[in-house]
């Protein structure tokens, strides 16, 4: 079947989106179908733009193409017989955000007219979707809040997974990604404040801005932590990720309120490493589960400290927790043949 | 420089198209350029015809310093600084109206739409900051059919440095899509009539296997077995190297194309010396009869007598090669000329 992945395009921006079109195309050709990525390039300001951009994407014809898998807004206007959707967002500053206060659409009525024909327009490509799938389950009832549309969950699965045969726990608890605010490295740092002498934390990733980087650095040196913290703050070859998280004895990974289950906890699960994440973590949750898969606390130091202290010693725990957390994964069915077959089904 | 390359495709169809944006893409970021390859879906289809056209109208590009658009209807798009490489028309409305081509009757519904055509074309081709052709002959369509002036600048090959000479045995060869229209079959006509002991290899993935059946049938008929090679597969580059390196000529013979044709340049690096014929089009930018090889008359007899000369005259033939190699720097084909005159 020839297969066309319909995604935006941020000109000269490459983020997480675009990874994951790249994958869903090299596992539809692994399934035996010819795939192509068509990317559309998407301007959202100023915002009285984005009309015209949503017709130019919807004017547009397609030929020589069976099926058609579209991802974001306004990509998924797309018009095709045999279309689904694996909706990663929508655009969320006419809906969700537009609530909450963050919006780039002007107040009054232009505005209101601008979310008016975001809403016309995607409750109209929801309606002639064969089938419309959501990355997360935040996703699934936000489109069932604002459009009324109900949708099958359909989580992304790890590019990688033969990376993460899990090993033998060194000795330390591993916090892996992006490191900024939003994901909270400090929290943890400010933990070991309060954790046993034989506690160690290592923290590797990309900081999100040099201030990210001095934040923990400064935490790190206030409180006399250097022997017992490592700040490996850059971006990490795959290799050397999953090095440091298979030689770990479990995995913190405590954002804000995320969307999804988080490659890093679908990281740690795959690898049978317990995680330690927070009450208010969202999605992460869904992986993350206390006294069972890990250990689940209030996003405070103090409770944090408790925790990790028993990743160090409770080894045999942190064994149990650890296969719990492979076990709960795995029979969630999330790799790369089961998504392509419900997408194409 | 962030540069985006704007072109149009059918998604699942590797036309030669796609070559000369993603070479150039290559070739940019080799200078470090940040460079975003632009592909949007266009289908020749009358009926929706002005919706898609409409449709490069609203794509926002002004994030880009620069915008160069290739394949139609891309030069649609609009930006401050935008540079065209043209490379066609939709033909149908264009050069090809008076042909078997076209398509769809000549009534008054479609007379209307090839003017409308025309007027928005115009209109977007002047908005560019300068208009740059891969042939003399598109140059001469936009002058005679838009009335703007273009400059030529031939898209080079890829890496050329490749290609090189190791030698000259004793064939002709011609590598390319097998196809009806590139005339694989004149040539294999050809070999009935030569004299010396010169030989063909035909090569290349024919699309249509009964043009394919015709060439082996005709082989066969003539009894050419001993001195025609039929390869109808896919030709890995280096193969390609390979033969160009040895061979003792080669052909390009397509019917009246647009552009000059890969081939007949990898041929030219290759430092060996080309045959075309009179109706080829584009290939005569290149090929200058008797100077860097033979333009002949598209005619078995003709052709064949030219390959007997390449056979019997070692020096001819090294010297035609030395003088194909020579006319690629007079004709300015090079990536660094065609990076040069782009970012202008």
């Amino acid at each position: 079947m020839k297969v066309l992945v319909v995604n935006n395009m941020a000109p000269f921006v490459w983020g997480g989106a675009e990874e994951l079109a790249v994958h869903l195309q090299r596992n539809l050709v692994a399934a035996g179908h010819e795939s192509e990525i068509l990317r559309l390039p998407f301007q959202w300001e100023p915002s009285t733009g984005i009309p015209a951009q949503m017709l130019y994407v919807r004017a547009m014809e397609l030929w020589n193409v069976d099926k058609v898998i579209a991802l974001k807004f306004p990509a998924y206007l797309i018009r095709h017989p045999n279309k689904v959707l694996w909706l990663l967002h929508q655009y969320r500053q006419a809906y969700d955000l537009f609530d909450a206060g963050h919006t780039n659409l002007p107040s009054g009525e232009d505005g209101d007219a601008l979310r008016t024909v975001i809403r016309g327009a995607d409750n109209e490509a929801f309606a002639e979707s064969r089938a419309i799938f959501t990355n997360s389950e935040v996703t699934r009832q936000r489109l069932l809040k604002y459009n009324g549309f109900d949708a099958t969950v359909l989580p992304p699965p790890l590019n990688d997974p033969e990376r993460f045969p899990g090993g033998q726990g060194e000795g330390y608890v591993f916090a892996g990604g992006r490191v900024n605010g939003m994901k909270r490295q400090h929290l943890l740092v400010e933990a070991m404040v309060h954790a046993g002498p034989g506690s160690r934390l290592v923290v590797a990733g990309p900081p999100d801005t040099p201030e990210d980087a001095v934040r923990l650095q400064e935490l790190v040196e206030r409180h006399g932590l250097t022997d017992r913290v490592r700040l490996d703050l850059r971006f990490l070859a795959r290799a050397e990720y999953a090095d440091y998280l298979n030689r770990s004895n479990a995995v913190a990974y405590l954002p804000f309120d995320e969307d999804s289950l988080g490659y890093v906890a679908m990281e740690a699960a795959t690898a049978g490493k317990p995680i330690i994440s927070t009450t208010d973590s969202g999605g992460i949750l869904g992986l993350a589960r206390h006294q069972s898969t890990g250990w689940v606390v209030a996003p405070d130091p103090g409770a944090l400290a408790g925790v990790i202290d028993a990743a160090m010693v409770g080894a045999r725990k942190g064994d149990d927790y650890g296969r719990a957390a492979r076990e709960l994964w795995q029979g969630l069915g999330i790799d790369w043949p089961t998504t392509i077959e419900a997408l194409l089904r | 420089m962030r540069i985006a390359l704007c072109s149009t495709f059918v998604p699942f169809i590797q036309g030669g198209a796609r070559n000369i944006v993603e070479w150039l893409q290559e070739m940019l970021e080799r200078e470090g350029h940040h460079v975003e390859r632009i592909y949007l879906p266009e289908v020749d289809s009358t009926d929706s015809l002005m919706r898609q056209m409409a449709a490069f109208r609203w794509i926002d590009l002004s994030i880009a310093d620069r915008v160069i658009c290739f394949r139609p209807q891309s030069h649609l798009i609009s930006h401050p600084h935008k540079i065209l490489w043209f490379i066609h028309h939709i033909r149908s409305f264009y050069d090809l109206w008076d042909s078997p081509y076209r398509g769809f009757p000549d009534d008054s519904y479609h007379r209307d739409l090839r003017d409308a055509v025309h007027e928005v074309d115009t209109k977007a081709i002047l908005e560019a900051r300068h208009v740059f052709t891969n042939s003399r002959v598109v140059s001469d369509r936009l002058k005679t059919f838009n009335g703007v002036d273009s400059e030529v600048l031939y898209p080079p090959v890829f890496d050329s440095g490749r290609f090189h000479c190791r030698g000259f045995n004793d064939e002709i060869v011609y590598v390319c899509r097998v196809e009806h229209h590139k005339r694989q079959h004149l040539l294999v006509e050809a070999m009935r009539h030569t004299r010396s002991g010169v030989r063909l290899r035909v090569c290349g993935r024919a699309s249509n296997d009964s043009y394919a059946e015709m060439l082996t049938g005709l082989v066969a008929e003539h009894g050419l077995g001993d001195k025609v090679t039929i390869e109808n597969r896919w030709i890995s580059e280096d193969e390609k190297i390979d033969l160009l390196a040895d061979c003792l000529g080669a052909a390009y013979i397509p019917l009246d194309e647009d552009s000059y044709g890969y081939p007949s340049v990898e041929a030219s690096h290759a430092g060996k010396a080309l045959l075309t014929t009179t109706d080829s089009g584009g290939v005569l930018e290149l090929v200058t009869d008797g100077d860097n090889g033979f333009v002949v008359e598209p005619e078995p007899e003709a052709i064949a007598a030219a390959l007997d000369r390449l056979y019997d005259d070692a020096t001819l033939a090294r010297r035609m090669g030395e003088r194909a190699r020579e006319r690629l720097d007079e004709l300015n084909i090079s990536w660094s000329h065609v990076l040069r005159r782009l970012l202008a």
